[in-house]
């Protein structure tokens, strides 16, 4: 299993037996909050959470006002930077410590207590629920609102969306291919209807054969085999390259028709859409020519 | 009582409450974030957040928690008649555990009609008293199936608890299964008992619970010592025992609840305190109950800044539930060897 892979089983988290959140309306639909008081116009230590966010903040152009990431952040621009935990673990000591004027939260984890608690120790923290491709662009808007470059942050997203435009349009003249993604295999979980690989799988000409309403589903076995994909894709990207053939049993996988993901930027819901999309799109249509 | 238990008596709690202190202090003073006392005392930041805002009131919280399982096990032991006794083996914290996460399934069911009714649901309050209801049905369940021939006999109330833990541990991975994969990690987690940062208010509520249902066991402690004697004896000594039972059923359950709804299974408390502290104590419980809970809130307290500390090279810390089962574990099985030799 995969640090950032959504079932995070083992991950650690603050207790909160007390909470269950209602369903939450992602960034684009406006479910980005302020917690704590509000940061200064131009926030100058930032501590980031998440690191889709991180990857936000450096694609703004503004990684130097970084002091602080998580455990799983491998971007060059921040790997000189104190670890403030995981992405489920947040220490609010060490973020605190820091003494950051803003922290940055991707609200998909179960980290609510600790960053309640930073927050309501006078941290201003920017909430930031993203779920969908939409959510993506709205964050390079909040983030570069936040971080008072609000034109940065509306250049970051255009950016996005004319990649995102550029990949559906060369998808578009070609046909769907059916598509297993496979985030763990010991069980088999795979990206599911609703999840962020599924929308990225549609845009780059992708058809997601995992049905159900569980974006990240344990999924039976035999039901794959009987979706029959026309192509697995193996994003389970930090296990052992032939540990594949454990799903032999799916006839893409007898046949040779696996395509590999060089790394987890369809898992990140972040700046890295764009060599996601690209990666997506050479795996699912391998006879197509270079843009 | 001899003439010197009243000595022994103030000197044990006095030890007891300067224990409590030390820890509190001791957890409050060391972090994964070195900080100056005198810099947050003075109200210099970040240090007097950390000091104040994150260490103190998880330092409270392990307290209230550590008082509540050592004196839940405490009373368990003298009502079982067996020093293996103890709210997490017997499947009492199983069943706190199994009641609060209904509660929590139930507040996410609702929150899909109405998301108000399901946030309330979800709230602290409910939930606590879906865990002390689950640890009161599941006590009452041990105590029943643990009679053969119409005698509690200890060694199966104790399998009972066992399997009654592994059946809850089952039903809970079930319903894990139902919830969104983000809230099931978080169940998780809870379950393995840790302690995180809770609101003020789930804090104070459950200190007052916990502080109560303590309370009740240290008055009833005097009947204890007689329901340790056995049924019959305490009924021949002018003890209602189905009352007294009763009561003490009821406070040890609602003192797990409570521990189990802030913070999840930490288990082996209520084996390791209680047995170190008659060593100190002696077996009066009078004296025992109280000595056990202040005592417990000094272990639970130093065990988490243990937690916090052992693994910082690593950037992560286990939760609590891990490092007291790592020394309970053990010290259970040494326990039962030496009990069957004097058996």
């Amino acid at each position: 299993m995969r640090p950032l892979s959504l079932a995070l089983a083992l991950a650690l988290l603050a207790a909160a037996p007390a909470r269950a959140e209602a369903p939450r309306a992602g960034a684009a639909a406006g479910g980005a909050e302020w917690l704590g008081p509000r940061p200064p116009a131009s926030p100058r230590r930032v501590v980031s959470l998440a690191p889709s966010l991180t990857d936000t903040v450096v694609a703004l152009g503004e990684g130097a006002r970084l002091v602080g990431v998580t455990r799983y952040d491998d971007a060059p621009e921040v790997k000189g930077l104190p670890r403030v935990g995981g992405f489920l673990d947040p220490s609010p000591e060490a973020v605190l410590a820091l003494r950051p004027d803003l922290v940055l939260w991707l609200t998909d984890g179960g980290a609510f207590p600790a960053v309640r608690r930073i927050a309501a120790l006078g941290i201003p923290v920017l909430a930031l629920p993203v779920v969908d491709v939409p959510d993506v662009l709205a964050c390079a808007r909040l983030v570069g609102a936040a971080l008072g470059d609000a034109a940065a942050g509306e250049r970051l997203a255009r950016s996005l969306e004319a990649a995102i435009g550029r990949a559906s349009r060369r998808a578009a003249a070609l046909p769907r291919v059916r598509v297993l993604m496979v985030i763990g295999r010991e069980p088999l979980v795979v990206a599911g209807p609703g999840s962020y690989p599924d929308a990225l799988l549609s845009i780059a000409g992708g058809a997601n054969v995992a049905e159900g309403d569980r974006p990240w589903p344990v999924y039976p076995v035999e039901k794959a085999v009987a979706a029959n994909p026309d192509l697995v894709l193996d994003a389970a990207v930090n296990e052992p390259v032939e540990g594949i053939a454990r799903l032999a049993a799916i006839l893409a996988v007898r046949a040779g028709r696996v395509a590999r993901l060089p790394n987890d930027d369809a898992l990140r819901p972040g700046p890295r859409l764009v060599r996601a999309l690209d990666d997506l799109f050479r795996a699912l249509h391998p006879e197509a020519k270079g843009p | 009582m001899s003439a010197a238990a009243p000595g022994r008596a103030s000197a044990a709690l006095a030890l007891g409450l300067a224990a409590v202190a030390l820890s509190v202090a001791l957890s409050c003073a060391l972090g994964p974030q070195p900080i100056s006392i005198g810099a947050a005392l003075s109200g210099l930041e970040p240090d007097r957040s950390i000091l104040l805002g994150l260490r103190l009131p998880r330092a409270l919280l392990g307290a209230v928690v550590g008082c509540a399982l050592a004196a839940s096990g405490t009373a368990l032991q003298a009502l079982l008649r067996n020093p293996l006794a103890e709210p997490f083996v017997l499947g009492v914290s199983g069943g706190a555990a199994l009641g609060g996460t209904v509660v929590l399934l139930a507040a996410a069911a609702v929150a899909r009609l109405s998301g108000a009714a399901g946030a309330l649901l979800a709230s602290a309050p409910p939930v606590v008293l879906g865990a002390v209801a689950g640890a009161t049905g599941s006590t009452a369940l041990v105590f029943a199936l643990g009679r053969i021939g119409g005698r509690l006999v200890p060694e199966a109330a104790l399998l009972v608890g066992i399997v009654f833990n592994a059946f809850a541990a089952g039903v809970i991975t079930i319903l894990k299964v139902l919830v969104p994969p983000e809230q099931a990690a978080r169940l998780l987690y809870w379950l393995m008992g840790a302690l995180g940062y809770e609101t003020a208010g789930t804090l104070a509520a459950g200190a007052v619970l916990v502080g109560a249902s303590v309370g009740a066991l240290v008055l009833l402690s005097g009947q204890l010592n007689l329901l340790s004697l056995g049924d019959e004896e305490a009924a021949s000594l002018g003890v209602h025992v189905g009352r007294a039972r009763g009561a003490v059923f009821l406070a040890a359950s609602t003192a797990t609840g409570a521990a189990v709804a802030l913070s999840g299974m930490v288990g082996f408390v209520g084996l390791i305190v209680p047995h170190l502290v008659r060593r100190l104590a002696g077996p009066d419980h009078r004296l025992l109950v109280p000595a056990s809970a202040l005592f417990g809130a000094a272990f639970l307290v130093l065990a988490d800044a243990a937690a916090r500390l052992a693994f910082l090279p690593l950037g992560s810390e286990p939760p609590v539930g891990a490092l007291t089962a790592f020394a309970g574990g053990p010290f259970f099985l040494w326990l039962l060897r030496r009990t069957e030799r004097r058996g």
